[in-house]
């Protein structure tokens, strides 16, 4: 058993169920969105993405992109929330939230191509 | 650079002969033009309306191709209607001269050569990792087309006749084979072929004219000094002078090899089933064991199969009987000449009752297989060797069930094909056959582990280069001035209590040619190894010896930590991998 496997494996999967979590629901409606289950998400993701540092086989090198790319989409939800109830104080209006659920829509696809190498790896090895 | 050359010639021929087609048009396209121009259209407005240059043009566009869109912009007046009608008919007859011309162009066989040509050198120049040149794909060159393949290595392939060339290119390869009709003995046609890029590892001529393979081998030796050589022959006086060619030259003649591998059944009775089980012959199994009876055997046929047959027969005290169409003068070792052709009546003469085996070695498949049955209606325990001379009676020679089918050109593949992929296979072959008390004993162990982790599996014959590109890992830690021991690479890297199904058979450090090497040999830099195994051991030997991970893992039990803070945890906790 590969300790460093379990763990990254832990991190990507519970980055994948969390960031889903919070996607799902009406797209427009804030009630159905958590903020904190966004700050998890991200949270999670960076740790994933932070896991993969210094990784020089192939694969390593893939799925820290992908992970970079979730985190890209996920700063950029949080950003967007900010800004919204913050600075501009338009607050969450359903245009508003519907933009910051498409981009955890796209980080979640990275995170299930993320999860969908990880698994493929696994299973390759043991062929 | 050749290829270049050839394309501006490929154009030059193009622009030359479109010349006048083009001169034609561009002198009909501009008078219609200016006439459309110039004819006055209808009135609006009390204002003569005129064609501006760029409606003119549109309108020739489309009139000349024939598309007809109508009067555009504005309807015309019937002067210019009775030009449009000039314009069609000259320009329509003027494009279908220049479209005439192009096709006759492309038509003309000797554009098309060069047209093929310049195709062709630019495939070769494509390719990026080793290949070889192949002249001649015959019977031999399609066999060994197809194990090439197999093993991912190109060939350029270069044959006189154009159907041979045509049934390669509808062939599935795994790796691209750029192919040309044309001489081979050519020197030009080798240069496209790739002969003198330094990724060119062999060229190998197997034409059906010796005095083709001579030449070729010679202008490859003249223009290349390094490449390797590989020629096929029959006849000695031009194996002499290839053998003066000086580099690395090896010539195959299928004869002499199948006599090596009788004379090495004759004291060895595994290696004929060992060495046909190597070469992926069908039906092949590693339990056969083959031993050549050792009374009097009826040669028939002494052409070149026959004399290299009786030859091995009588080195090992036999006594034999020939019977041939030709008297022969040479007749020391032959116990009997019979001069006719082979029928009951002759093998009679030959005794052929008595006779322990026989040898139907004509050059002809169908009075070989009558050869058979005549002889064994009178000795039913005859050995029986038969030659095949051609592939398509394949069917016909298995119902037969004879000892041993000697098939030249498979014969003459295989060799090539193992010296290009394996060649130390050689060396390996020679250590084993070596008469040496116990070295049977050695091929004994040998079958065996092969039997037992091979099995009824394809054999993959591999050779492992320990150079940066191939196995970067394994110089990575040589680097280090770590020690990468052979016991380490055949593990399996996916639980290293388990070994790889594959036995070693040689490595080559610097000039020494160790066989059978102990576990415990340490690799060093630039080493070649040599082994045969399932495939599935193949790829992980190779996903071993290229990923510092898997390497680690065999080397120590433990996984090593593959980012940055595994690897300050690991150091923090000294420990060695997690």
């Amino acid at each position: 058993m590969n300790l460093e496997k379990v763990i990254f494996g832990f991190f990507v999967v519970l980055a994948l169920t969390l960031n889903f979590g919070f996607f799902l629901g009406e797209m427009d409606n804030p009630a159905h969105h958590n903020v904190y289950e966004l700050f998890a998400v991200i949270v999670v993701n960076l740790v994933a993405t932070a896991l993969k540092f210094g990784d020089r086989s192939q694969i390593g090198a893939v799925l820290f992109a992908t992970s970079l790319v979730a985190d890209l989409e996920l700063l950029a939800a949080a950003t967007y929330w900010t800004f919204a109830v913050h600075i501009t104080g338009t607050g969450l209006t359903p245009d508003v939230m519907s933009s910051i659920i498409s981009l955890t829509g796209g980080a979640l696809l990275a995170n299930v191509i993320s999860t969908i190498i990880l698994v493929s790896e696994t299973l390759f090895n043991r062929l | 650079m050749p290829a270049t050359v050839d394309l501006s010639r490929v154009t030059f021929i193009v622009m030359r002969e479109m010349r006048s087609p083009l001169v034609a048009l561009i002198i009909v396209y501009s008078i219609s033009i200016l006439g459309m121009v110039f004819i006055p259209g209808i009135e609006i407005e009390g204002e003569t309306q005129y064609l501006s240059i760029f409606h003119a043009f549109y309108f020739m566009t489309y009139t000349a191709t024939t598309t007809g869109f109508g009067e555009i912009p504005i309807r015309f007046s019937d002067a210019q209607r009775f030009w449009a009608i000039i314009c069609l008919y000259g320009s329509v007859i003027t494009w279908f001269y220049a479209i005439g011309t192009i096709i006759r162009l492309f038509q003309n066989p000797f554009l098309s050569r060069a047209f093929s040509e310049w195709k062709f050198s630019r495939g070769v120049q494509r390719i990026q990792g080793p290949f070889v040149v192949l002249c001649g794909f015959g019977d031999t060159g399609s066999v060994l087309m197809r194990g090439l393949s197999d093993y991912g290595l190109p060939a350029v392939v270069i044959d006189n006749v154009e159907e041979r060339i045509k049934a390669l290119q509808l062939r599935d390869y795994k790796v691209v084979m750029p192919s040309f009709c044309g001489d081979a003995s050519v020197p030009k046609h080798l240069i496209e072929a790739g002969l003198l890029r330094s990724n060119c590892m062999a060229v190998i001529a197997i034409t059906n004219s010796e005095e083709a393979n001579l030449k070729i081998s010679a202008l490859a030796r003249l223009l290349n000094p390094n490449v390797s050589i590989i020629s096929m022959s029959k006849v000695e006086v031009f194996e002499e002078t290839l053998a003066t060619l000086g580099g690395d030259v090896h010539i195959v003649d299928p004869f002499k090899t199948f006599a090596k591998v009788l004379a090495a059944a004759m004291h060895n009775p595994g290696f004929y089933s060992f060495n046909n089980w190597l070469v992926r012959d069908k039906n092949a199994t590693l339990d056969r064991y083959i031993m050549p009876p050792k009374g009097t055997w009826v040669v028939c046929g002494y052409g070149r199969m026959g004399h290299e047959v009786n030859r091995v027969l009588s080195k090992y005290g036999i006594k034999t009987a020939v019977i041939d169409p030709h008297d022969s003068k040479e007749e020391e070792q032959i116990d009997r000449y019979i001069v006719g052709r082979t029928t009951s009546k002759t093998l009679a003469a030959a005794g052929i009752e008595n006779a322990a085996g026989i040898l139907a070695g004509t050059n002809d498949d169908g009075h070989n297989l009558g050869i058979l049955l005549n002889a064994r209606y009178f000795n039913r325990d005859l050995f029986t060797i038969v030659r095949q001379n051609r592939h398509e009676n394949e069917v016909a020679f298995r119902a037969t069930e004879v000892d041993m089918t000697m098939q030249p050109t498979l014969v003459a593949a295989r060799k090539i094909l193992f010296l290009l992929i394996a060649p130390l296979l050689k060396t390996f072959n020679r250590y084993l056959l070596e008469d040496i008390p116990g070295r049977q004993e050695k091929m004994e162990a040998v079958i065996h582990s092969l039997r037992e982790k091979v099995g009824h599996q394809r054999p993959h014959l591999v050779t492992i280069d320990f150079t940066r590109e191939k196995s970067k890992a394994v110089i990575e830690l040589l680097d280090q001035g770590k020690k990468v021991l052979l016991s380490d690479l055949i593990k399996d890297p996916r639980g290293r209590e388990h070994k790889l199904d594959l036995v070693v058979f040689v490595i080559k450090s610097s000039e020494q040619e160790i066989v059978l090497p102990p576990d415990s040999y340490e690799i060093q830099e630039n080493d070649q190894l040599l082994f045969c195994g399932t495939g599935l051991a193949h790829r992980l030997f190779n996903a071993t010896i290229n990923s510092e991970y898997k390497l680690f893992y065999i080397q120590h039990g433990v996984y090593k930590p593959r980012s940055y803070l595994a690897r300050w945890l690991v150091k923090k906790m000294d420990k060695v991998g997690v």
